[in-house]
């Protein structure tokens, strides 16, 4: 992330030097399928835009959309100056959207139909002329995965994924990567039979985020962490993801996937990956990544009996939020009325490696919590009780704040002045918002950077997925088992999830930290 | 509590020098639960010219927004017959981006009288803000002595070169105070920062390797500056020249120079003064292709084009930055590291600033 190992970056060049301390995005075209769709208009190309009014986006960048609707370029670059100047996280410049918008290009084609990819090609080649694109191809895939493999077969079959003497080509998948392990092969499969590894960039836009790329940072640029960092000096750590929104517009997918396939398998996974991993050889993407494989291979696997007793699923049901009514999750539209969807999964995990041994992770998600925060806390364990004459109930927690108010806090006993020895806990905060004045750049600007520069750190690898996946998968089967299977709960909306998620920590005398 | 709020940017209560901290832990009582102290770094500012601490403390309100830190904000009177210290506590409190939350640096202001270089030292190191770097941003002309008292602190002194008289005795100061000190004192030229967006503009354009065969066609390189702002322009040409390892070889007047490259290529340097930005315009002409880098008539976005003399291009916008005080503040303070290039650009250069 910090340094490219890439094999295909580019000579330095020396008027560079001193300019920049990330590698430097390439000329390339990016190849938006399905782009007429939310992600393109709310994200991608406000992202783009953003990159641009920065200077950080090289001028012979463009963007090509592919989707099936009729369009031509003028109204596709109105549709997309309207939406980002609804979506962008600063405000849109006329003199910038003109020479940014002359950049955007709309292709009409069905996914599946081959002549549409042979006018691409040449499209492409037209724009490598005129715009000095260089022959660079970034296609990113902002497609319903049903589409993927037609996608790909007609990339292949154009000659699209062949990379020529100088040039790259590389893809962009968004989540989800599969449903299950076998599905999550089986779209690897299709994706390798068009484009090697190397070449593809599975997204997750968590670890674009500012703090999450933080947490290498606090555990191995300051000394202080690294040796209280394991079974010694850890008691448990708990990871939560919560939000205040329900299912919303999204029930179509979401009914399909629920909580656990949607934020644990990949958002929480590599959350919970960074915080754990082992310091990696050198910055470069796979040293990263082969540290976080290996706490994925690490984790507990699953019986039967573990799945019902360390993992709780919950639906919310009506409640308030903000003060205000909401439906249940069965209320809501699309959602089928006896929906056994989890929207609330607590799970309780082990990491069986040497740092890590018998240190358990609590992790919970969750639709219609009361708050929406991402938080991973370090629980430390107890100082002996022999000199206060007073066992010091709260232990000290190291808060690492995803979003909102990205930040870290440490809490810490001190006396409470006076002439008695009372012991109280402190907090010591830091807050990014605070100390530093700069907003941080969109998730998605930072992925879109590093994938045109050829960094893929932030992206994960084929054996990350499927492991994950193998974790996962099991919890699922004995969801959908014939028999025993584990108890859906419900919760009101705006609570902290059903009783059944309290009482997991309070088997271990535990409780879930008070967000 | 006697804050700053955005618009009123007063230097603050006055205090007595020996009560500063006391007066500061009482300023941050009374505001304690509606503000938020903030500090990354110590940034002492330091001038001679008369009116300073007003101008200054306007400067360090807007330079707080992004840049949390302690001020210390002098103006000395070397002058006066008397010596003496006045001194003022404020803070500049702005919302933070994360919430409702009021996010304050505090300043402490002072001025000095008569004896000011012995005055110095003591004034700021009696006054930092524990384990935190020291900035020193010098806005006068460097004078002798340079305390190493004083030196030996400072972790980056910012300075700007480009109304310096004389380049070579100012620079001959620095780098003698910071051996003396015997630190790694980084510096920070605001000259040289004014030209980063310039010189990203002209780095991009040889990003792919496929381009980088140009570097060895350079002919012609010219620069159109502002009034007042030749030495920006050699620094420039003291960066390429570095960067691309082109050697001196002779200059005709002030406005052509000319440089050898590695291979052999000779390359004629024309600046030229005109109306407009401090860099205006730079065009590099290398073989049949031309690499131009204009101000924008908007003022803050740069044009850059490339293609061959005479056809038309059409240009990519970038940001251009500005030169105004905060900007160039703010732009520096967002740096890390040492300015190695800046260091070999000076040294390419250093006869003819």
């Amino acid at each position: 992330m910090l340094m490219n190992r890439a094999t295909d970056q580019p000579e330095p060049n020396p008027l560079r030097e001193g300019l920049a301390t990330r590698a430097v995005p390439q000329p390339c075209s990016i190849v938006i399928f399905g782009a007429t769709g939310d992600l393109t208009h709310r994200k991608l190309v406000p992202a783009l835009y953003n990159v641009a009014a920065d200077g950080e986006l090289p001028p012979a960048v463009t963007i090509v959309g592919f989707a099936r609707r009729k369009k031509r370029d003028e109204e596709f670059r109105r549709d997309l100056e309207e939406a980002t100047r609804k979506f962008s996280r600063q405000p849109v410049r006329d003199e910038i959207w003109k020479t940014f918008g002359q950049s955007i290009f709309y292709h009409q084609s069905e996914f599946g139909d081959e002549s549409g990819y042979e006018q691409l090609v040449k499209r492409l080649h037209e724009i490598d002329k005129t715009h000095g694109t260089r022959g660079n191809r970034l296609f990113y895939f902002a497609a319903g995965p049903d589409q993927f493999e037609a996608i790909l077969k007609h990339l292949k079959a154009a000659g699209l994924n062949e990379t020529r003497k100088g040039s790259w080509v590389r893809v962009i998948v968004e989540k989800p990567f599969g449903t299950d392990l076998a599905s999550a092969r089986e779209l690897n499969r299709i994706i390798h039979n068009s484009f090697t590894e190397e070449q593809t960039y599975r997204i997750d836009h968590f670890l674009g985020k500012e703090t999450a790329q933080n947490i290498l940072v606090l555990r191995f640029a300051n000394a202080i962490f690294a040796p209280l960092w394991n079974t010694h000096y850890i008691d448990h750590v708990q990871i939560t993801a919560a939000e205040t929104l329900g299912v919303g517009t999204r029930a179509g997918y979401y009914e399909g996937a629920g909580a656990l396939r949607d934020m644990v398998q990949n958002h929480l996974l590599q959350l919970l990956c960074l915080t754990a991993m082992e310091p990696p050889t050198d910055l470069s993407a796979d040293s990263i990544r082969d540290e976080k494989v290996k706490v994925l291979r690490s984790l507990r696997h699953w019986s039967r009996n573990d799945i019902a007793a360390s993992v709780v699923r919950g639906q919310y049901a009506k409640g308030a939020i903000h003060g205000d009514p909401v439906l249940g999750y069965r209320q809501e539209e699309n959602v089928n009325a006896d929906s056994q969807t989890e929207t609330f999964v607590a799970l309780r995990l082990f990491i069986d490696n040497w740092r890590w041994a018998d240190v358990p992770i609590y992790m919970r998600v969750g639709k219609r919590l009361p708050k929406s925060a991402t938080e991973i806390s370090i629980h430390f364990k107890k100082a002996p009780a022999v000199l206060f004459n007073k066992d010091l109930h709260d232990l000290n927690v190291l808060v690492i704040r995803i979003q909102p108010d990205e930040g870290i806090s440490l809490r810490i006993h001190a006396k409470v002045p006076g002439t008695s020895f009372h012991i109280e806990p402190v907090k010591m905060d830091f807050h990014y918002g605070t100390s530093f004045g700069k907003a941080s750049p969109e998730a998605y600007e930072r992925l879109l950077l590093d994938a045109m520069s050829g960094d893929a750190t932030l992206f994960a690898r084929r054996d990350e997925v499927e492991q994950a996946w193998a974790f996962i998968d099991p919890i699922e089967e004995a969801w959908h088992a014939k028999k025993d299977v584990p108890e859906l709960f419900f919760y009101p909306a705006g609570s902290w999830g059903p009783e059944a998620a309290d009482d997991l920590l309070a088997r271990d005398g535990r409780a879930w930290r008070k967000l | 509590m006697p804050a700053v709020s955005e618009k009123t940017y007063s230097i603050g209560v006055p205090v007595e020098v020996a009560k500063i901290d006391h007066e500061l832990k009482k300023l941050w009582r009374e505001s304690e639960g509606a503000a938020t102290r903030a500090s990354l770094m110590n940034l002492a500012v330091y001038s001679e010219a008369p009116g300073s601490l007003n101008s200054n403390t306007q400067l360090m309100a807007r330079i707080t927004e992004d840049h949390a830190c302690r001020a210390i904000v002098i103006e000395a009177d070397c002058k006066a017959e008397d010596d003496g210290v006045d001194a003022w506590i404020s803070a500049h409190c702005h919302v933070s981006r994360a919430g409702s939350k009021q996010v304050c640096s505090e300043q402490i202001s002072f001025r000095l009288n008569g004896g000011c270089t012995s005055q110095l030292p003591n004034i700021v190191l009696s006054n930092l803000d524990s384990d935190l770097p020291l900035y020193l941003w010098w806005q006068n002309e460097f004078h002798e002595p340079m305390d190493p008292q004083l030196w030996a602190w400072v972790d980056r002194v910012i300075y700007d070169s480009q109304p310096w008289q004389d380049f070579r005795a100012q620079m001959r100061l620095v780098e003698s105070a910071q051996a003396e000190a015997k630190q790694r004192i980084i510096l920070c030229d605001l000259n040289w920062t004014r030209l980063d967006k310039v010189r990203f503009a002209l780095a991009q354009f040889f990003d792919h390797p496929a381009s980088h065969h140009r570097f060895a066609k350079i002919k012609k390189v010219r620069i159109d500056h502002a009034s007042g702002f030749r030495s920006t322009a050699l620094l420039f040409v003291g960066w390429l020249a570095a960067q691309l390892n082109w050697r001196a070889e002779k200059t005709e007047g002030r406005n052509k120079l000319q440089f050898v490259s590695s291979s052999g290529q000779r390359i004629d340097i024309e600046i030229r003064q005109c109306d407009g930005q401090p860099i205006h315009e730079l065009v590099l002409t290398a073989g049949d292709i031309e690499f131009a880098v204009t101000h924008a008539k908007c003022g803050d976005l740069l044009e850059v084009s490339r293609g061959i003399a005479g056809e038309k291009r059409v240009p990519q916008l970038m940001p251009a930055g500005k030169n105004d005080p905060v900007s160039l503040m703010s732009e520096e303070l967002m740096r890390g590291g040492p300015h190695h290039v800046y260091l070999h650009a000076v040294e390419r250069v250093r006869d003819l600033l």
